[in-house]
């Protein structure tokens, strides 16, 4: 039936995006502990650059990796100086990147304005599947959604560098005893998941309307998932976890409306976290 | 010779010295100051700072949780919502009681007994730290939404206007309390009140053993103490204030929207606490009234650098005056005085 497979692209599609928007948070979270509550604010920046590189005459597809390239370098910036010293204390790196993200919405504010923007679609319209109508860019985030992951698996089991970050992941202390150059290791995992932040914010701002707080949406979301997941899961925690939370949201708006739908979710999310405060795939 | 131990002259301190510089001697000028400020002034600062000082119990909400018992939360804009709803819904139905004392009664069940299962559910099951925060931010975003959505109770996007109340003496009648200086005069009290209410807390026993689940959680479970139980009653305190707060918010401000509940005011509500000074109940009601009408009054000319400045003053504080400015106030203080 259509119906079916309409919801299960839609399902699927919504994962996928999801998951991108989600693992820049589920490598800083997972690696180094660090409760980026700025993730939000770095898609917006990633979609706010991506609409001044296109505005500036500068094909998609450059754009979109200028935008990462540019919130990668903010992320550097904001380890250097603020996040360095507070690894060991959480709540203070929360606090932290919460005022980060307080500063860069109002920046955001001052340097673009607060009317909405928009930033063209690349590849508009929508392809045949068996009857269900697949928007095109959707597709193709979805795709590189699943690239990204993938690639990312194979950095993480057939690299040197993959070994390095499982042992981070595994035992810090035990690492760094080992040789790891553990404060190196630590802003490249920031680094790459502001660019990866950046780039989710980039490749989304096709499909809303681009706002100063066009983040947001995601910030709770991508804390669930990765929560639920399970942190330090990168791979398959934040896959299942998108596929909880953003998947049960689309099923559940089809009975309720949107909203109650994400209001659902997260008490089931509060719920889920209560019994399995480690996350699905952990165990126990 | 035997050293002899002065003997203590007063619970306070031993000098009036002591006395002024201790919390309550500047929470009592605080409260003085406050008290004879309509008769100097009128107007529209009579008519908003109220509002201010429910904001103000509302960040000692948060002050109570974040300074005392270690628990940051991002969620007490969603009780200050739920109290204003409440109070509005109050004073539609009325139901045979005097409508006003039912929205604040029902403000202080709601918001406590929400608390309560809330903090129950989470904190029996060892949810701590980070993820008490999320649950905190998610359950304002929760309360935004149902606001929303239910909108044939609550008007969704709209907003709920909500009648003044007026103050009902039983056998003496009611005061009208739509002058400015009335509903002063009566919410000032109040909020002296659920000051003292609070620092009595913070003084017995029950406030120490915060204080210690703060500092070294496992060592207290050690001891014996069920860390749990004292979390959800902390939290159900605190969600009952910051409930009630709203439930006076609401019928002083007669509107009430959803974004009250939002993200956005919830993140207000931490600056404000961390900017006054977390470590002190009177720092956070003054960071409180302070910085929130200050934010009104700047925003008003320079609304994006206003905004700006804020965050980069919270980013300061947290880098480098975590005691905020009451904790800067009393290093001064305590400084000067060991001379």
């Amino acid at each position: 039936m259509s119906t079916a497979l309409s919801v299960v692209v839609d399902v699927t599609l919504i994962t996928l995006i999801l998951a991108l928007a989600a693992f820049g948070l589920a490598i800083i979270y997972g690696l180094v502990g660090v409760i980026n509550m700025g993730h939000g604010a770095m898609l917006t920046l990633g979609a706010y650059l991506t609409w001044a590189a296109t505005t500036a005459g500068f094909p998609f597809v450059i754009s979109v990796f200028l935008a990462a390239a540019g919130v990668a370098v903010i992320g550097l910036l904001l380890e250097h100086i603020v996040i360095r010293p507070f690894y060991d204390r959480p709540f203070d790196t929360l606090l932290l990147t919460w005022g980060f993200f307080l500063v860069s919405t109002e920046v955001v504010k001052i340097v673009f304005g607060t009317d909405l923007r928009n930033v063209a679609n690349p590849v508009p319209g929508a392809f045949d599947l068996g009857g269900v109508q697949l928007p095109a860019y959707r597709t193709m985030i979805a795709g590189t959604s699943l690239l990204l992951i993938a690639g990312s698996a194979l950095v993480f089991f057939y690299t040197a560098l993959g070994i390095k970050i499982r042992a981070l992941i595994q035992n810090r202390e035990m690492a760094s005893l080992l040789g790891l150059d553990v404060s190196r290791m630590y802003k490249m995992v920031f680094v790459t998941g502001s660019f990866i932040a950046g780039l989710a914010g980039a490749l989304i701002s096709p499909m809303l309307s681009v706002d100063p707080y066009i983040g947001n949406i995601f910030l709770v979301r991508s804390f669930f998932v990765v929560i639920v997941g399970g942190i330090g899961q990168l791979l398959g925690g934040t896959l299942i976890g998108s596929f909880l939370i953003g998947g049960s949201e689309t099923l559940f708006a089809l009975f309720t409306g949107q909203v109650f739908a994400q209001t659902v979710v997260f008490a089931v999310a509060i719920v889920v976290l209560r019994f399995r405060p480690h996350g699905v795939l952990r165990s126990g | 010779m035997k050293q002899r131990m002065p003997k203590r002259r007063s619970l306070l301190g031993t000098s009036p010295g002591d006395l002024l510089f201790s919390e309550p001697g500047a929470a009592l000028i605080v409260f003085a100051v406050l008290a004879l400020l309509p008769v100097f002034f009128s107007g529209y600062i009579i008519y908003i700072l109220p509002q201010y000082m429910l904001f103000g119990v509302l960040a000692m909400s948060l002050g109570l949780l974040w300074g005392f018992a270690g628990l940051v939360s991002f969620g007490q804009a969603g009780f200050f919502a739920l109290g204003a709803y409440t109070m509005g819904l109050a004073m539609k139905w009325g139901g045979g009681f005097d409508p006003a004392y039912l929205g604040l009664l029902l403000s202080l069940v709601v918001g406590g007994i929400l608390a309560a299962m809330v903090g129950y559910f989470l904190f029996s099951a060892g949810v701590r730290g980070a993820y008490f925060v999320l649950v905190t931010l998610a359950l304002s975003i929760m309360v935004e939404q149902v606001a929303v959505s239910q909108s044939q109770i609550t008007g969704g996007w709209n907003g709920m206007f909500i009648d003044r109340m007026s103050l009902n003496l039983g056998p003496l009648g009611q005061i009208s309390l739509f002058d400015d200086a009335a509903i002063y005069y009566v919410i000032l009290p109040v909020v002296a009140a659920v000051y003292i209410v609070l620092y009595t807390i913070t003084v017995t026993r029950f406030g120490k053993i915060l204080t210690g689940i703060r500092e070294n959680e496992d060592r207290l479970i050690s001891l014996g103490f069920n860390a749990s139980l004292y979390k959800t009653g902390i939290f159900a305190i605190s969600g009952a204030v910051a409930c009630f707060a709203g439930a006076l918010y609401g019928t002083h401000a007669n509107f009430v929207a959803p974004s009250l509940a939002g993200v956005l005011f919830s993140t207000e509500v931490v600056v404000w606490v961390a900017i006054g000074g977390r470590g002190s109940l009177l720092g956070v009601l003054l960071g409180g009234i302070v910085v929130a009408s200050f934010s009104n009054y700047l925003s008003a000319i320079t609304p994006q650098y206003w905004q700006l400045v804020l965050g980069l003053l919270f980013v300061a504080v947290i880098l480098y005056f975590r005691g905020g400015v009451a904790g800067a106030v009393a290093q001064f203080v305590n400084a000067r005085r060991a001379k």
